[in-house]
């Protein structure tokens, strides 16, 4: 028996009278009412906003800590329960942004009176240097490039209130690029201080101290074990937070934290896996918020270089053999988006990911095998992560069973993490599940990611030729119906090679205190606090 | 009393030295055969390719040959550093000396338990061969060594916290709601005793009492069947014989004459159970939260994190060698026939 199965079987036999008397008590519910409390897989081992390394815990400390230029609004998903709006941004240290009409200047107005947390006023020189700094650092960079955006000098100071960035062609990556993690606005007066000839942009400093001026500050730190928070009273970036105070904590074990979730002893449970979720569905106090994720997905990767998968026969027999439904229902537990048994070989539509038109029929799976001339069928060994053990081992499982009725023997590896990193990095790994997001939701930043490239992301290590070259006409295209066209093309090749298979988005699942509202899922899958409130 | 000089006790000290840098490149060398590369893993931000792999390869030292890096590593052990770990971000020198006082405290609590139940329970065991009692101490071993330790800890967990809910959430040491003693030796059950903070030292001795538990069910086995059988043929001994026919109370008899005796095998597994219990309790500290040493040392492990994984181990093999001395002495301080001199 294994271990999440003897809590899940424990959990459902609790009667919900019993959990309805193990209230808290009134004093500490008072102090309650005021702090979130989270548990986590981790806690954050940089502050640094362009940190190298950083861990996603570390996304969401800078997501509190730090304001940016601009912020993607939210959109309402479910009663309370939000999903970060990618094509709408508001301003957050900027007042307003305007393009220039040949596109080659944007120019941002700053907010008036908005304050760090050591009391400075946040001005455009603080602006101008976070720029330089994001664009600097190794850790951003090439991020940056993928917004136009790759040295100082593109950036200017035009008056006490407005900053300027300089382009060759305007680039639709630029603004959304200045929202998301890395180019948070810095102190630039306090840090500095701490800067060396070294070490230019006080790399070394901002890993263990802020230079912030965002809605909470850092109360206490306990490295690898957890963070306490307060709110920043003088914010001004947005509607000043109700909560006070949020300590997140690294608790390991996916079971302690969902008991706690269900005894009412923490407010938010962070990664619990869908066998736990379904315990915890229904339970009196907790709501699980439910987020379909738009810029992330699970996937089986099969390494486009290596025999046998170089022929395209071999991904589609794969393609059309695995057993999606008793994947996706029997062991996702339908949390998610199925992304096949689409209908489809040449979209209607630019959306992308999208339903690919595969579904299981094991016929044609033969028939493709045996067009690669594999009709006899191959050994091959799949690969997992250990950490995504709870989901895919039965995943790895059906996915044998499935493939040896067309006559592949599958062997099944589960690597620690960092070997996994260093097969994908490497190319050394032939046939792999793994998960991944983007950080911008457009189709061709997507494409350009995952299916193109001499990278990790790249985890077919496909190389087409067309699909380089629409994906570079795209590029800075600004007539939707040209784009349009061009992208139903890449897709319809990506279905067609099928380089890597995607399998489903799966829901972002957070167990939670049914007293909280305001929930919001963001690219980064980090908890914001300044949008939650307790009622 | 046996002799003790301070002569062997540096003997003992100088003669580990060579362990322990044996330990330090054994474990240096083991690191870089892993078949994972941290800088690939660490390299893992959106965007990033093999230019950016190169550079923090560079940064890392790690496209040096493992000799340079070797070298490296043994100048800044001599200076006390141990490195940084990529995992928390922090030295190691300070994330384990913020992590051992945890480590120890949970394992002392847990030895102390253990001992509690184990050293009746044996002794009684072995007066009454076959009795009721003796089965029970059987029972008990049996159940305690084969119930993997996270399994015994769940259902702790499931039992005291979940159904009853007499035990607090195994989510940490102490209770975040209430005032925190300043940090001293970082046991933080002396830490809010010497505050007189009561309410918390009450939250700490609360949520210290599940994972002691889980370990000493785990350590009273060994130490229960070893005392048994020592005591076994302790008591079948001529001396004992000899006492009983003086007419001497049975008390006297099975505590001084043969207890004393039968201590020597106890103490050296209580040696061996605690320094397991130390540094092998990772499954403990995952299931309660505990932020002990041995929890920080398998994160590193699995995320290549070499700095940590080597701070670790020459810690604990520091450890190893202090506990071996002190078992030693205590040889000699329970029997008179031991000198070490």
């Amino acid at each position: 028996m294994k271990r999440r199965d003897f809590v899940r079987g424990g959990v459902l036999s609790i009667p919900a009278a019993y959990l309805a008397m193990q209230g808290i008590g009134p004093a500490a519910a008072q102090s309650r009412a005021e702090t979130l409390r989270v548990l986590s897989e981790g806690v954050p081992n940089t502050f640094d906003p362009s940190g190298a390394g950083a861990n996603r815990e570390s996304n969401g400390f800078v997501w509190n800590v730090y304001d940016r230029l601009v912020r993607f609004s939210r959109y309402e998903v479910a009663d309370g329960v939000y999903h970060y709006d990618y094509y709408n941004l508001e301003g957050e240290v900027a007042e307003s942004w305007a393009w220039s009409d040949d596109g080659t200047r944007l120019t941002f107005r700053i907010k008036p009176g908005l304050v760090f947390h050591d009391g400075s006023p946040v001005t455009v020189e603080d602006v101008k240097w976070s720029l330089d700094r994001v664009v600097s650092m190794p850790a951003s960079a090439r991020q940056m490039s993928t917004g136009s955006m790759t040295s100082p000098d593109q950036f200017e100071i035009v008056d006490d209130r407005t900053v300027m960035a300089k382009f060759d062609r305007r680039d639709r990556f630029t603004v959304p690029n200045l929202a998301i993690i890395f180019p948070g606005i810095i102190n630039s007066k306090l840090a500095r201080q701490h800067a060396t000839a070294a070490d230019p942009w006080a790399g070394e400093w901002l890993k263990e101290n802020t230079a912030a001026g965002g809605a909470y500050t850092v109360e206490s730190f306990t490295p690898g074990q957890q963070i306490v928070f307060s709110r920043f009273d003088g914010w001004k970036g947005g509607p000043l937070p109700t909560l006070r105070r949020a300590i997140h904590q690294l608790v390991p074990a996916s079971s302690s934290r969902a008991v706690a979730v269900e005894r009412g002893d923490t407010d938010i449970a962070m990664g619990i896996p869908p066998q736990e979720l379904a315990a915890l569905e229904g339970k009196p106090g907790v709501r699980i918020a439910s987020v379909p994720m738009r810029n992330a997905f699970q996937f089986i990767g099969m390494n486009n270089t290596l025999a046998p998968f170089d022929k395209r026969g071999v991904r589609l027999a794969i393609a059309h053999a695995l057993p999606y439904e008793a994947m996706f229902n029997g062991v996702l537990r339908g949390r998610g988006r199925p992304l096949f048994g689409g209908t489809e070989w040449a979209p209607s539509t630019a959306q992308f990911p999208a339903p690919q038109p595969y579904v299981t029929d094991l016929d044609k799976a033969r028939s493709y095998l045996a067009e690669a001339g594999m009709a006899g069928g191959f050994e091959t060994t799949f690969t997992f992560n250990i950490a995504d053990e709870a989901v895919v081992e039965p995943i790895a499982i059906l996915i044998q069973e499935a493939l040896a009725q067309i006559g592949i023997t599958v062997a099944i590896e589960k690597v620690p993490n960092a070997q996994m990193g260093t097969m994908l990095t490497e190319k050394t790994i032939p046939f792999f599940f793994d998960v991944s997001s983007a950080w911008l939701n457009d189709p061709d930043y997507f494409f350009r990611i995952f299916y193109s490239g001499d990278w990790r992301w790249n985890y077919g290590s496909f190389k087409n030729a067309e699909m380089e070259q629409l994906l570079a006409d795209v590029r800075f295209e600004s007539d939707t119906a040209v784009y349009e066209t061009k992208v139903r093309r890449i897709i319809e090749i990506a279905f067609a090679e099928a380089p890597v298979i995607l399998l489903w988005q799966p829901s972002h699942d957070i167990p939670m205190s049914d007293t909280l509202t305001g929930y919001t899922y963001y690219f980064h899958r980090q908890v914001d606090y300044r949008v939650l409130n307790r009622v | 009393m046996g002799r003790v000089s301070l002569r062997f006790v540096l003997g003992r000290v100088l003669a580990a030295l060579p362990v322990l840098a044996g330990v330090v490149v054994l474990t240096f060398v083991l690191m870089r055969l892993l078949p994972a590369d941290p800088a690939a893993f660490y390299a893992t931000g959106p965007a990033m390719g093999p230019a950016e792999v190169e550079a923090l390869r560079r940064q890392l030292g790690l496209d040096r040959t493992v000799a340079e890096q070797l070298l490296i590593y043994l100048r800044d052990l001599g200076t006390g550093n141990l490195g940084r770990s990529m995992v928390t971000g922090q030295p190691v020198t300070e994330d384990l000396a913020l992590r051992l006082p945890a480590s120890v405290e949970l394992t002392i609590a847990g030895f102390l338990l253990a001992l509690l139940v184990a050293l009746p329970l044996g002794i009684l065991a072995a007066t009454r061969p076959d009795s009721a009692i003796d089965h029970l101490t059987r029972v008990i071993a049996t159940t305690g060594v084969s119930m993997p330790t996270f399994v015994t800890g769940l259902v702790l967990i499931f039992v005291f916290y979940f159904l009853l809910g007499w035990a607090p959430d195994p989510t940490s040491r102490y209770d975040l709601f209430l005032p925190q003693s300043p940090r001293l030796t970082g046991f933080l059950t002396l830490d809010t005793l010497v505050d007189g903070n009561w309410e918390q030292f009450g939250a700490v001795a609360a949520r210290l009492v599940l994972p002691a538990a889980t370990m000493a069910l785990f350590a009273i086995a060994p130490l229960a069947r070893m005392t048994r059988a020592s005591m076994l043929a302790a008591l079948q001994g001529d001396f004992v014989r000899t006492a009983r026919a003086l007419g001497l109370s049975p008390a006297k008899v099975l505590l001084t004459y043969a207890l004393r005796n039968a201590l020597i095998p106890v103490v050296t597994m209580m040696g061996m159970v605690l320094s397991y219990m130390l540094g092998a309790n990772v499954l403990v500290e995952k299931v309660f939260a505990w932020p002990g040493i041995g929890s920080y040392a398998l994160d590193a492990l699995v995320a290549s994190d070499y700095a940590p994984v080597q701070g670790f181990v020459l810690v604990v093999a520091a450890i190893f060698v202090v506990l071996n001395l002190v078992v030693d002495l205590v040889y000699a301080a329970v029997d008179p026939r031991v000198g070490l001199g």
